[in-house]
């Protein structure tokens, strides 16, 4: 793999192609086992008692009716649970956590929701019903803190996430046009369809933990676990077959598994516990609402000559969560002199956490809505002026891209949009009652890559198996993996069993951060290389198929190996050395081209917006999107989540919010009704191009992932086309109907 | 995935017993009066195709079919299911065949994550049959939005629904296959 331009992969017959999920069937027929439905021997249910005061301190809790509720087992809290350790929270590690804080820990509460006691009985039913009956009593103090946007308290600046080359400040002072502007966005759900859920079993005489969790990353989930009840990490499993999403909010763990954990040791059997949705949305992750200042300079032909980006994200009272809002801000464009710096403010709210695309999209909405800015103060095309401050190479790395075609994608959808109809004046476009907004945007996402183990089984029964301790949340892993061990031995997809989310199997990455795929292929890939090795040892061997050959001159093909003249089957070659499969081990990982490249995805989306000035209200009417995201392993999958993103992008843009009452701290939104998501009424007409340039210097399956990407831009373009329509800036998200309202 | 102790469990306290049509099957079991029907279809007998999202009716990931019609189960007690149909999501292949709503969102890569999926199958097979609701495909996103689906995957969800309406008129109007509705 030295030479960085070519590939196994350069004429794929199978990665790249149309491939329905191969866990398609059991999703749609009601069989893939999720963490919540799971059901063991003796199992019993846990349901946690959330504090009702976001600022204070539980004084008491009254148990006593509770306790003798029918099927009441045990209710844990403050005053009964055990001692544990906390997990050291360390990325490099591979322990780190969503919350630091042990459940229960102590009695101070912290935010609206906090877990006080958790209920263990011995159905749903019963421990919800005794739930309701414990009584907590709590000291309630003024002066929680609401949130970011309801206060003009600075935070603490983080030195480490700050970046400056050239002079920024002078370069803006002197700039011949310039924008300083603010932006706000309001704290987001995850809101995952299936809740945060854990079911808990301790087996071997209470030696050894195994846990089924709905997450991202069992790995990191043994590894905390392993930490904090001071286990080996081989008497812990943690096992997550099907995941109904998670968006960054079941990268790590959080408290409600530690108690799930610790009721199931002290009942002596398995416990189950699935968050109710409000305890998911109060204290199960959010995106920390954001305040950024982006000050452009530029000169009259619209060269940058200057960006600043300032940003403060929230964390709780109880971890620090940094949402690094200026991330991409640096390699984003051509621009001698820029700084980003990133400040944080603690507040009474559940802890933050990653949320797609972290930081960045909510750093592209301030960068891109400046540049649309930029655009309108320099009396230039957006798009024109985004290509002339295009990045050749990464300014802040100085390396060359790895692959980059931003170009492509803004000329591509712009044509497809039809943005050569666009009238740049404002409101100067009307459909009947409507005025159409057109906006734009760029949107980018840095491709990452993790080590990574995985396992092959060539089988006498003619099947083949992958395993790698991943996970698919819904991405299209499975299929994925299945895919790469096709191409490479030829196999029908049908005969591929692939195997993830256990702690069990060769240890696999976080399905997060889009980088999952270029993470898993290349350890996949080369653990069929060696079990393809080893089965050419068998069949080149004393009374092998092709027995006295030479193992180089055999090739794989359609299952088999062939030497050109004639084909036999893994099944025939096992069957004839008396063996029931050869298996095959490999690992990846990052290697130098990491300090030769910076590899980086880049898009574009095109918006077209409605708005009825009469009842104030703004539709996404069509999106029209060109993303390079090197090759996409599998078209369709791949183009769904731009789609999903895009949707989600909907949301933020319009519609999300999580409310924190401006009295005492509390969510007052808790729920799917009042905090509001795209349905299907929203969705806009979507057309969705990928382009295909195999990135072969990131692995040599050419893809850079796709999971983020597709949300980052879309609320810049979707404000930006706002603001063609009516000539008003709107720099907070959401965009709500009140604040259409209140400029009209 | 049936756990028998969870019956005994279950009817060693105050339970009631109740008679219904499960999957085309009669079905008599004893329930708690505060069990809803989404946690006695999952907990009670392992069918766990039908999925928990909120517990307020509020995003349709529970929807299954009660004569007929789509229902959010998390807003019945099982108790009112008495002498109903209850059709979820594993009653939805016949056969061992998917049904066509089932075989377009597998071919239209309609899901990503796949919880939301059964509760978005159920409410678009009901609106299939209903008249009442266009064949649009303003009116079909109308009908769904009470299903989220947080992945996005609303596009191909319609593409897969209309797909199946094609195939589900195609269907009516050729020799009617053994065992398939």
């Amino acid at each position: 793999m030295n030479d960085l331009t070519q590939s196994a992969f350069n004429k794929p017959r199978v990665v790249g192609q149309r491939t329905p999920r191969i866990d398609g069937e059991f999703k749609l027929t009601g069989r893939a086992g999720y963490t919540g439905e799971l059901l063991a021997e003796g199992m019993l249910y846990g349901y946690p008692v959330p504090a009702t005061i976001a600022n204070g301190v539980l004084e008491s809790l009254e148990l006593d009716d509770a306790l003798a509720m029918p099927g009441v087992v045990d209710i844990l809290h403050h005053g009964h649970f055990e001692h544990l350790h906390r997990s050291p929270n360390s990325m490099a590690h591979g322990d780190m956590v969503s919350e630091v804080r042990l459940p229960f820990e102590d009695e101070r509460i912290y935010y609206h929701g906090q877990y006080v006691a958790l209920v263990v009985a011995e159905t749903f039913e019963q421990a919800r019903a005794a739930a309701y009956r414990v009584i907590a009593r709590y000291k309630e103090e003024d002066g929680a803190a609401i949130g970011l946007l309801h206060t003009d308290a600075q935070g603490e600046l983080q030195e480490s996430a700050g970046t400056s080359r050239g002079d920024p400040e002078a370069a803006f002072g002197g700039a011949e046009v310039k924008i300083d502007s603010t932006y706000q966005i309001a704290a987001e759900s995850h809101l995952q369809m299936e809740m945060h859920a854990t079911l808990a079993e301790w087996r071997d005489d209470g030696k050894r933990l195994v846990v089924h969790e709905s997450t991202q990353g069992v790995f990191f989930q043994r590894n905390a676990m392993a930490r904090i009840f001071g286990l080996a990490q081989e008497n812990l499993e943690v096992i997550s077959h099907y995941i109904g999403s998670g968006f960054g909010n079941k990268l790590f763990m959080w408290p409600h598994a530690v108690a799930t954990a610790v009721a199931a040791r002290m009942a002596g059997r398995p416990v189950k516990v699935v968050l109710p949705r409000q305890q998911d949305m109060t204290g199960g992750g959010n995106r920390p609402a954001s305040r950024q200042r982006v000050r452009l300079g530029a000169d009259r032909s619209g060269k940058l000559t200057s960006v600043i980006h300032d940003s403060t994200t929230e964390t709780s009272l109880v971890h620090q969560y940094v949402d690094a809002c200026g991330s991409a801000t640096p390699s984003f464009y051509a621009c001698d002199n820029v700084s980003t710096s990133q400040r944080v403010l603690e507040v009474n709210h559940g802890t933050p956490c990653p949320m797609r695309a972290p930081g960045e999209v909510s750093g592209i909405f301030a960068l891109e809505t400046a540049m649309d800015e930029l655009a309108v103060e320099l009396g230039m095309d957006p798009v024109e002026l985004r290509q002339k401050n295009n990045a050749e190479q990464d300014p802040a790395s100085g390396l060359p891209w790895s692959s980059k075609h931003l170009d492509e994608c803004l000329t591509s959808a712009a044509r497809r949009f039809g943005w050569d109809k666009r009238n740049p004046a404002v409101g100067s476009m009307r459909d009947g009652d409507e005025i159409v907004g057109y906006g734009m945007a760029s949107c980018t996402w840095s491709a990452g890559r993790q080590p990574c183990e995985a396992r092959v089984e060539l089988r006498a029964d003619g099947s083949l198996f992958a395993a790698c301790g991943t996970q698919d949340i819904g991405t299209g892993t499975y299929t994925i993996v299945a895919q790469a061990v096709a191409e490479l031995t030829g196999a029908d997809l049908s005969r591929i069993e692939v195997k993830l989310g256990e702690t069990s199997l060769p240890a696999g990455p976080l399905s997060g951060g889009s980088m999952a795929t270029a993470t898993v292929l290349p350890a996949v890939a080369a653990a069929v290389r060696d079990a393809l090795d080893a089965i050419k040892e068998v069949a080149t061997g004393s009374g092998g198929a092709f027995e006295g050959s030479d193992a180089d001159s055999l090739e794989a093909e359609q299952g088999g190996l062939t030497d050109g003249k004639r084909r036999v089957s893994f099944e025939e070659i096992l069957e004839t050395g008396k063996l029931s499969s050869v298996n095959g081990k490999g690992s990846a990982a990052p290697g130098d081209e990491r300090s030769e490249y910076s590899f980086r995805s880049f898009g574009a989306h095109f918006v077209e917006i409605r708005i009825d000035p009469d009842i104030s209200r703004v539709r996404v009417a069509r999106v029209v999107s060109t993303i390079d995201i090197g090759r996409a392993i599998n078209p369709p999958t791949a183009r769904n989540q731009v789609e999903g993103g895009i949707v989600m992008g909907l949301g933020m843009g319009l519609l999300e919010k999580l409310d924190y009452d401006p009295r005492d701290a509390r969510l007052i939104n808790a729920n799917v009704a009042d905090y509001i998501v795209p349905t299907h009424a929203d969705a806009p007409d979507i057309d969705v191009e990928l382009l295909d340039y195999p990135d072969f210097k990131h692995n040599e399956f050419g893809g850079r992932g796709v999971g983020e990407i597709g949300l980052t831009g879309v609320a810049p373009a979707i404000a930006n086309a706002i603001y063609h329509a009516t000539g008003k800036r709107y720099r907070d998200l959401p965009i709500t109907i009140e604040a259409l309202l209140a400029a009209s | 995935m049936m756990d028998d102790s969870v019956h005994s469990r279950t009817a060693s306290s105050e339970t009631q017993s109740l008679n219904l049509t499960l999957n085309g099957e009669p079905l008599t079991l004893q329930v708690a009066p505060n069990a809803v029907l989404l946690d006695v279809l999952r907990e009670q007998l392992g069918l766990g195709g039908t999925k928990k999202g909120c517990d307020h009716g509020q995003c349709g990931a529970c929807t299954v079919q009660i004569d007929g019609q789509a229902m959010n189960s998390c807003l019945r007690l099982a108790v009112m299911c008495e002498g109903q149909h209850v059709t979820t999501v594993e009653g939805l292949a016949r056969d061992g065949e998917l049904h066509p709503v089932q075989q377009s969102f597998l071919e239209c890569d309609a899901f990503q994550c796949g919880y939301c999926t059964p509760g978005q199958m159920m409410s678009a097979a009901a609106l299939l049959e209903d008249e009442r609701i266009g064949t649009d495909d303003a009116s079909v996103k109308e009908a769904m939005s009470g299903n989220i689906c947080r992945c996005g995957a609303y596009k191909n969800i319609l593409t897969a629904i209309q797909q199946a309406r094609t195939q589900l008129a195609h269907d009516a109007t050729a020799p009617r296959k053994e065992g398939v509705a």
